[in-house]
């Protein structure tokens, strides 16, 4: 048997190619990005000085900034109905009945397409004589034509739906391998009970589940306060769908200000981090 | 009891499979519609619902116009060649970081398991600059190895393959190490066959994945035949060029296909071996 000692060497070699690089490719990158944040940063030559909090000043005052983080906090609105939605869809097709594998594949579509080409479908969509304006038509719910994607209440929105049928085959295999790892005779029992479809759902689904429920709800509450490639396909920005990530990209890569994009980062992680803590919180209590 | 139990077992079937046909329209219509404006040559009904989701004088004309007015195979290349090394250096990293995370005890374990989860919970977006920066630095903007890099060592990777090879019983591995088997022999001639599904699974999260990045490659690559499927279709169809909505629809079906028939093929393994990583 070999020592403790001789596996730590080899347990390196193994671990070396992921640590090095995800040192230089993910952990180096966030130090950097803050030390970035506190700099005047000059693309052409390369070089920074340090600014004395001047970029976090100029986001602190900046309305853009603000309302980029509204937005993106707003945007949190879709991870209970995409959380829901999934499971049920889930609970749906995880049965032996003819036809569940076309579903689960249909279903799965959106998610395997790229944004940026399903963006282009949905500019579509959302056309003011395009397809959601027919349907609602149709139904008697409008009457005039909407350009769903250039008016500033709503637009934020028209995002978030995107969002959700770009991402609930996503979670719904998540939640289907979750699903699956329930032992069939607990449902047996509970029809035998006289349990109802509901009842059968609450009590017996959702508390089995839940250790995916919070897996994927902290996975989509990162998506959603990180959304900005939405932005970036359908709207550029406008009418209102600026995000805090957006605000990142654009400040980096179309102004240049790569100081100015680091504070703004510096800032979104901060929320990611805090929604983490907060999610494992109550995780930790629910084991109890 | 007013209804029998057969009657009411019907309805419910009825009810169940409506409802999942309502979900199969709304994720499919944009692709329907996309898939029926590009069959038509004659584009005056596009607009025109819901009679555009039929095609009108249907025909492949667009389909081949698509490959006169932009470099589509050379995307399309670019797509494979990229999907198919961000594929072997996700799969080779993933397994080779997830074996001692799993199986071997050492110094730092934990500190290393926990620091690689974290970053799951970082927006990776983030990185954007700086890696840019780094990129500029090791000259590799404008590479194909610049636009994967970044993509390769992924925290999810490594969480996937640790979780697989937590599951294996150690029995096997004792065996093998009585007999004499060095650790790599335990890693390649064990945990890899037995694990399978779930390096199945990875490679076919990983290949999607790459098939459909767009932004980091769009910001990386900038020479137009360098460019992957979903950035160059993208480019030339936001572009001052796109004039027609046939033609752009007919472009984005011929890209979601490949994608799809690979994932016909494969989602039955992709399924079952995401099992671990939800438990």
């Amino acid at each position: 048997m070999k020592t403790s000692n001789s596996y730590t060497a080899i347990a390196y070699m193994f671990l070396a190619p992921a640590l090095i690089l995800m040192g230089v490719l993910t952990f180096w990158p966030v130090g950097y990005n803050t030390y970035l944040a506190f700099q005047d940063y000059s693309i052409a030559d390369g070089s920074a000085t340090w600014n004395n909090f001047a970029n976090f000043k100029y986001i602190a005052h900046e309305d853009l900034f603000w309302s980029a983080l509204k937005n993106s906090l707003l945007y949190l609105l879709i991870v209970p109905v995409i959380q829901l939605a999934a499971l049920v869809v889930a609970k749906m097709v995880n049965n032996k009945l003819p036809g569940m594998t076309l579903f689960r594949a249909l279903f799965y579509i959106p998610v395997i397409t790229s944004i940026s080409i399903a963006g282009v479908v949905w500019a579509n969509v959302y056309k003011y004589d395009g397809v959601l304006t027919w349907l609602l038509q149709s139904l008697g719910i409008l009457h005039d034509q909407v350009n769903w994607l250039g008016e500033p209440s709503i637009a934020l929105y028209m995002l978030m739906i995107f969002t959700f049928w770009k991402g609930i085959g996503y979670y719904m295999v998540l939640y289907l391998a979750g699903l699956q790892a329930i032992p069939a005779e607990v449902e047996e029992a509970a029809i035998l009970d006289g349990a109802n479809a509901f009842q059968r759902f609450w009590k017996i689904t959702v508390p089995m589940v839940k250790p995916t429920i919070l897996l994927c709800t902290l996975l989509s509450t990162i998506a959603a306060i990180k959304v900005y490639l939405e932005v970036i396909v359908l709207t550029k920005g406008q009418a209102d769908t600026y995000t805090a990530l957006y605000y990142v990209y654009d400040q980096a890569f179309r102004n240049y200000n790569f100081g100015r994009a680091a504070a703004a980062g510096v800032v979104v992680t901060f929320f990611c981090v805090l929604l983490a803590i907060v999610q494992f919180r109550m995780f930790g209590e629910e084991k109890k | 009891m007013a209804l029998g139990k057969t009657a009411r077992s019907v309805i419910g079937r009825t009810l169940h499979y409506a409802g999942l046909l309502l979900f199969a329209i709304f994720t499919a219509f944009p692709f329907i519609w996309a898939l029926s404006v590009g069959l038509s040559q004659d584009p005056s009904n596009i607009w025109i619902f819901p009679r555009a989701f039929w095609p009108t004088d249907p025909s492949i004309s667009w389909f081949i116009r698509v490959f006169h007015e932009m470099p589509f195979m050379t995307y399309l290349g670019n797509s494979a060649l990229m999907s198919f090394w961000a594929v072997v250096g996700v799969t080779v990293v993933s397994v080779l970081a997830g074996y001692p995370l799993a199986r071997l005890k050492f110094a730092g374990r934990n500190f290393i398991f926990v620091a690689i989860i974290a970053t799951m919970m970082l927006p990776s977006e983030v990185a954007l600059v700086p890696n840019f920066i780094t990129m500029k630095h090791l000259g590799l903007l404008n590479t194909w190895t610049g636009a994967i890099l970044p993509n390769i060592a992924g925290a999810f990777g490594i969480f996937l393959m640790r979780q697989a090879f937590e599951a294996v019983p150690q029995d096997l591995i004792d065996a093998a190490r009585v007999d004499g088997a060095t650790e790599l022999q335990i890693m390649w001639r064990i945990m890899v066959p037995v694990c399978a599904p779930s390096i199945a699974a990875l490679a076919i999260f990983t290949l999607v994945n790459e098939w459909n990045d767009y932004l980091w490659p769009s910001i990386v690559l900038n020479s137009k035949d360098k460019l992957p499927l979903a950035v160059g279709v993208f480019n030339d169809l936001t572009g001052p060029f796109a004039t027609s909505t046939s033609l752009v629809m007919a472009a984005i079906v011929m890209t979601i296909i490949p994608v799809l028939i690979f994932f016909a093929f494969t989602q039955r393994y992709f399924v079952s071996g995401l099992d671990g990583a939800v438990k």
